[in-house]
């Protein structure tokens, strides 16, 4: 009869299940969302764009729908996605240089990208709403 | 809250683990089963909860999670005196590593309350109620608290952890100036327990061809060591869009390492390194 540690594969210890979330993996996991988001937002920015180029009909019906409560929580979502993306980006940069990288400094630009993502999001919408958006 | 050295055990964390079910993804021989319970007797003042992967290949049982009660009154300080303590006085069977008892040898690091550390190292009271206890993340288990290391030992071996020359041997020692020698201070020190590797979410999804946290700590060790002769080749051993550029730093590493040690900085090293000799 064959053991059954030949017949029977190791299994692997649980990865993603059960490590702690710690601010340097859920930065990297958002920037990567981000992107993923951001990337389907330029696709919504091109049919803006199109729509806009293809007269005042097609204009209408797009901007109606990105100025309703969805269209607009997205937008608000894009906004802070783009700043996060932004600053994540410059910190890469940085670390690109090869500096910052002491555990406090991780720590520090991490928490100083969410926020300046907020401050800026925040700053943005309040321009927009004082340019008359 | 700001981490200042990786030995800081957070004060409070938003979430434990990730929003995820707790076998999410994993093969059927993977799963972890509910396991059996060991309370602590009754006659125990200071009980402290432990839950402990188990997994014994022999019974062709899937994994489980077993809770073992600990009366701290009758244990050392350290998680590894608690598994000692398990093993010596309720479960036999407990398998896991140990050999220095003092951060040196690297042999029981393993999964403490969802971080890699050595369990030597490690005081029971930073534990939260209750302790998990796993084995390293992501790798292959033998049994309980044990994992396969074979992969990573070959990823090990792939960068040629050895002192390479070209020119003649001298008639004595290769010598390095105080200077020199400073510059693999912070990655001499690695004692390849890879809690690093085993807590890089990189290494989890392309572990099989990103040589992860651990080894390119060793790679820049030797590419950093003003007698080593070899750095073209090792350079070009390394360029490759897995070995090295799977690194996405995400710095859990560094978070992560028990010397206090900083991979993601010798990663970026390499990195530069690596642009640095395109210019």
């Amino acid at each position: 009869m064959p053991s059954p540690t030949t017949t029977r594969p190791r299994p692997l210890s649980p990865n993603i299940q059960i490590y702690r979330p710690q601010l340097t993996s859920v930065l990297s996991i958002l920037n990567r969302i981000t992107g993923v988001f951001l990337s389907a937002c330029a696709v919504v920015l091109v049919v803006w764009l199109v729509a806009a180029a293809s007269g005042s009909q097609a204009y209408a019906a797009v901007q109606a729908a990105i100025g309703s409560w969805i269209g607009r929580i997205v937008l608000f979502g894009a906004t802070f996605a783009f700043f996060l993306h932004f600053c994540g980006g410059i910190r890469h940069l940085v670390w690109d240089t090869v500096h910052g990288f002491e555990l406090r400094s991780i720590y520090i630009s991490g928490w100083t990208v969410v926020a300046a993502s907020v401050v800026l999001t925040v700053a943005a919408w309040v321009a927009g709403a004082l340019m008359g958006g | 809250m700001i981490i200042k050295s990786s030995d800081q055990v957070p004060r409070a964390t938003l979430l434990k683990r990730f929003p995820i079910p707790r076998n999410f993804g994993a093969a059927p021989e993977s799963r972890i089963e509910r396991g059996k319970a060991w309370p602590a007797a009754d006659g125990a003042t200071r009980a402290k909860t432990f839950e402990i992967y188990r997994y014994d290949p022999d019974s062709g049982e899937n994994p489980r999670l077993d809770t073992f009660g600990v009366d701290l009154d009758d244990c050392g300080p350290m998680v590894l005196d608690a598994l000692i303590w398990i093993k010596n006085k309720v479960d036999s069977t407990l398998t896991f590593r140990r050999s220095c008892r003092e951060g040196i040898c690297g042999s029981c690091a393993m999964n403490i309350d969802g971080a890699n550390w050595l369990a030597c190292t490690r005081f029971i009271s930073d534990l939260a109620a209750p302790a998990t206890i796993y084995p390293l993340a992501n790798l292959r288990i033998i049994k309980d608290l044990v994992p396969d290391l074979t992969h990573l030992s070959a990823q090990y071996a792939a960068i040629e952890p050895w002192l390479k020359t070209k020119t003649m041997e001298p008639e004595r020692e290769r010598l390095q100036s105080a200077e020199e020698r400073s510059k693999i201070d912070g990655y001499y020190e690695c004692i390849l327990c890879f809690c690093c590797t085993s807590g890089c979410p990189s290494h989890w999804w392309n572990g099989d061809r990103f040589l992860g946290p651990a080894v390119l700590l060793q790679a820049w060790r030797w590419l950093a060591d003003s007698r080593d002769e070899g750095t073209g080749e090792r350079l070009d051993n390394l360029e490759d869009p897995f070995r090295l550029y799977r690194c996405h730093t995400i710095l859990n590493c560094t978070r992560t390492c028990p010397k206090g040690l900083n991979p993601g900085k010798a990663i970026a090293e390499i990195k530069k390194m690596m642009v640095e000799r395109q210019s």
